[in-house]
């Protein structure tokens, strides 16, 4: 039986003489939610970059379910179940919301039971003449492309047919993650999806995750956020890293208010008082 | 041995000369961001304008030199102006499309100022040849090298030693900041442009006394060699173009002493697609080429790979209008009737060339604008496409079913495995690695005589029989119509239906982020192979048609005019709309027929018109989808 969960180990990777993450094991497990925090530069986006598949790691493993995912390609490690965002909302910006959304979930159209990808003539038949078994995948595909967009109240839906480009900028990270939700992965990384939301945003952004949690209870989720209040409310672990190692591994009360991590923040210890949000994006 | 050592000097001479060229594209690339296509086309006219200056004026070599160094510094002074200056902010592609026009509208004026033939550059130099040991090097070869070599020497000291150089420098580093700093970054963006321009004349001079002739057409070639050598060196840096043009001059003449001659080219293009394909940073590397292009509005608010995005992030958005499939269908059932009406051999004939045309737009189209892969070398496929037809035809007798079938499966083939050096380029350079593709196709056209019968081309190709229908033979003009205008319609409603199909969606998604299509858990790669068979298969029909109308099939007909001219026909129609394409296509294809007399002006206009559209409207005519 394969071991469950998304795991690292002993991870590095160098740029130049910089070790942007240096021996970082973690693990994610289904259902849970885990944080990691840290300062500027400790390697935090540089993990996900790794764990998703767009960079390569230079030593160490990653395995996701049980499958070796360091050496697999971007687009295979998100047909494992890994969905990912990014630091600055990715969105193709010249499609519409809707178009925007079934892209997410074009893989799985195109994915057999067994893993494999059904072939480009295949494909190009279905697509081209629209044969029943074709369309009935489609169908199934836009309906979780509808649900997924419906989450997030009337802030997409009754936007669907505009470009990706004219959304605001809170609107344009939450067709990010619309995006992904529509593919029904197994596993959620955030790249600090609050980042350049106002507080009435990010509130509203830690109650999808909140909800998120508990109508996926099977989804695992990595989020990577400065916004400490929220990360409080939503993880179940945090995890600091600083300058590419993992510095503190807990409970987010124990994590966050532990000493070594207040003084990799802030420079210097403070007593008495936990700090709150280091960094309001 | 002897051969050998004669043939790395001589190399060193002709790459010194590509090294100026390669230096030419750095300056401005790493100024202006740009690759500016017209550099080949101001070499040209260095070329030119002092082969005039001796020829008409009997000025002496060194004078005539001068005056065209001037001249030419001057007109790229004026390109910076006319055609990029009013572009910022435009599209990404608008400037590397501007300057495409602007070279293809001064090569059509060199062949009507100076005739399309070559021209015999006077022989300045005694024909002395020095021995070193066994080894030899003409004293051409050796002004040559001298000459290029202490125009490179002279410019980095500008560069590095002056403040002017200085500020140039900082300029390329970062625009912003150097204006914020006081630095007049339009100024520096124009001595960039001049000193390209000075760069250009003075290696069109040196390439003169090379080969001791002049010609229209040289700029493209030159300036396509001299953007692999920058590209080889890593496109941002003197060292590396200088490298770079070496490297390649002696590569060349060895394959050339080697291989053959006529396969000098040939081997320098595929020499660049290989670089693309192993180490598109460059030999020194340079990160600065993935800010080229589309991947430059990747890092920016709005991340996108984009062609059609601008620097402001914000797409000019134009709803684009267009038929559905079936509306490709009513419109050909329209024109299906039109030979009931006309009887005009010449007007039929026109519009046969008009369909062919619309379907070849549509099939650039499909990869510079649904994938947002540029291609300026679709004649390469087209081309494939007709020497099937043009091949098989007569001498085994084939039926057109079976010819136009292997056209379209052969053309397929060669667009995908033309497509693997161009999979992980985006922007610029991926359009440059097409041009190189469609510089092959010709080459190998003109060249591999034992198939393609060379500059002779295929003659007297039988009128086409369907066997499916039964053997009915298609001789006259209204049968041709009908025959061409069916399979063209069948073409066009394939096409527009995979574009409106999830395929097309993804196509789409791959063109505006390529990252994070990827990382959605998209097959990028598998999906791009996709769109270049289905493009190559169209290209390779219109081809197979192409050749039953004319009857003839010879390389002319598969210059990178006409790969500039199909790009110009889907850019005009907006890219990735396929209806656009089409009707732009069919459009700019039977406008020549009413321009009769005008015939040279064909390529200046179409110029023009880019040109005009480039400013006006980047999104095409009816919209970019």
């Amino acid at each position: 039986m394969a071991v469950q969960g998304i795991v690292v180990e002993n991870v590095s990777r160098v740029f130049g003489g910089l070790k942007a993450v240096d021996g970082v094991s973690l693990t994610l497990a289904r259902g849970e939610t885990v944080a990691i925090v840290g300062p500027n530069g400790a390697g935090k986006s540089t993990l996900v970059q790794l764990i998703s598949g767009v960079d390569r790691a230079d030593s160490g493993s990653i395995h996701v379910d049980g499958v070796r995912t360091d050496r697999l390609s971007s687009d295979r490690i998100a047909r494992l179940g890994v969905g990912r965002s990014f630091q600055t909302s990715r969105v193709f910006p010249a499609l519409t919301v809707w178009d925007s959304v079934l892209v997410g979930v074009q893989p799985g159209l195109i994915e057999r039971p067994s893993g494999r990808l059904i072939d480009p003539v295949t494909e190009s038949l279905g697509a081209l003449l629209g044969l029943g078994f074709w369309r009935r995948r489609v169908k199934a595909q836009e309906a979780a492309a509808e649900a997924a967009l419906k989450l997030f109240g009337d802030r997409l839906w009754p936007r669907r047919d505009q470009p990706a480009l004219s959304l605001s900028y809170a609107n344009r990270r939450r067709l990010e993650i619309a995006r992904l939700l529509a593919a029904e992965p197994r596993y959620l990384l955030l790249d600090e999806p609050s980042a350049g939301m106002n507080p009435t945003e990010t509130e509203e952004l830690t109650h999808l995750i909140l909800d998120l949690r508990r109508t996926h209870p099977q989804t695992g989720i990595l989020v990577i956020e400065h916004k400490l209040s929220m990360v409080r409310r939503i993880a179940d672990r945090v995890v600091v890293l600083n300058q590419g190692r993992v510095l503190i591994e807990d409970k987010p009360d124990h994590a966050l208010d532990h000493p070594e991590v207040v003084e990799a923040y802030l420079g210097k210890p403070r007593t008495g008082a936990s700090f709150q949000d280091a960094h309001h994006g | 041995m002897e051969l050998f050592l004669s043939q790395i000097l001589n190399g060193l001479a002709i790459g010194q000369v590509y090294a100026l060229i390669a230096l030419g594209f750095s300056l401005v690339f790493g100024v202006a961001n740009i690759i500016n296509f017209a550099q080949g086309a101001l070499f040209m006219l260095g070329a030119f304008i002092a082969y005039s200056a001796i020829a008409w004026f009997e000025l002496p070599l060194v004078a005539a030199a001068a005056v065209s160094v001037v001249i030419v510094a001057i007109l790229g002074l004026l390109l910076e102006r006319i055609a990029l200056r009013p572009l910022i902010g435009a599209p990404y592609i608008a400037p590397f499309l501007s300057t495409l026009a602007i070279s293809t509208i001064i090569d059509q004026s060199a062949e009507i100022i100076w005739s399309p033939e070559s021209q015999p550059f006077p022989a300045a130099l005694s024909n002395t040849t020095f021995f070193i040991g066994n080894a030899y090097i003409t004293l051409t070869d050796l002004v040559i090298f001298a000459f290029g070599a202490a125009a490179t020497v002279a410019l980095t000291l500008f560069i590095s030693f002056t403040w002017t150089g200085r500020a140039l420098r900082a300029t390329a580093q970062d625009s912003a900041a150097a204006a914020q700093l006081g630095i007049r970054t339009e100024a520096m963006r124009q001595i960039a442009f001049g000193l390209a321009g000075a760069l250009g004349a003075l290696s069109g001079i040196l390439v003169a006394l090379y080969f001791q002739s002049v010609f229209p057409q040289m700029g493209i070639p030159f300036g396509l060699k001299g953007f692999a050598a920058a590209l080889l060196g890593g496109l941002a840096s003197i060292p590396g173009a200088v490298v770079g043009g070496l490297l390649l001059g002696i590569g060349e003449t060895l394959a050339s002493a080697y291989v053959g001659d006529s396969y000098r080219d040939a081997i320098a293009f595929t020499l660049l697609l290989l670089m693309l394909l192993v180490k598109p940073n460059g030999l020194l590397g340079s990160k600065r080429l993935d800010a080229l292009g589309g991947a430059g509005a990747a890092a920016g608010a709005m991340p996108t790979t984009s062609l059609l995005a601008s620097s402001s992030s914000q797409q000019t958005a134009i709803r684009a209008v267009y038929l559905p499939a079936w509306g490709f269908l009513v419109v050909g059932i329209a024109f299906a009737t039109v030979p009931l009406v006309l009887t005009s051999t010449y007007v039929l004939q026109a519009l046969i060339y008009g369909f062919i045309f619309a379907l070849l737009a549509v099939s650039t189209s499909l990869v510079s604008g649904s994938v947002g892969i540029l291609s300026i070398g679709h004649a390469a496929f087209f081309g494939v496409g007709a020497y099937a037809v043009g091949i098989l035809a007569r001498p085994y007798g084939l039926s057109a079913d079976a010819t136009l079938l292997v056209a379209i499966a052969l053309t397929a083939l060669v667009a995908v495995v033309a497509a693997i050096p161009l999979l992980r380029l985006t922007g610029h350079t991926a359009a440059l690695g097409t041009l190189a593709i469609g510089q092959i196709g010709f080459l190998v056209f003109l060249n591999w005589v034992s198939v393609t019968r060379g500059p002779m081309g295929i003659l007297n190709i039988p009128h086409p029989v369907l066997e499916i229908l039964g053997g009915a033979r298609f001789a006259t003009t209204a049968q041709k119509y009908w025959l061409v205008l069916g399979f063209v319609v069948i073409g066009l409603v394939i096409a527009e239906r995979y574009v409106s199909s999830p395929i097309g969606r993804v196509w789409r998604a791959i063109r505006e982020d390529r990252l994070a299509a990827q990382a959605s858990g998209l097959p990028v790669k598998r999906y791009i192979l996709l769109a270049f068979a289905i493009s190559g298969a169209l290209a390779g029909l219109a081809g197979g048609l192409f050749a039953y109308v004319q009857q003839v099939v010879s390389p002319e007909s598969f210059t990178v005019e006409t790969s500039i001219l199909v790009l110009t026909m889907a850019v005009l129609g907006g890219l990735g709309n396929f209806t656009g394409a089409a009707v732009s296509g069919f459009a700019l294809a039977i406008l020549p027929e009413f321009l009769r007399g005008f015939a040279e002006w064909r390529m200046i206009i179409y110029g023009l018109l880019l040109l005009a559209a480039l400013r006006v409207r980047p999104q095409g005519l009816l919209g970019a989808r």
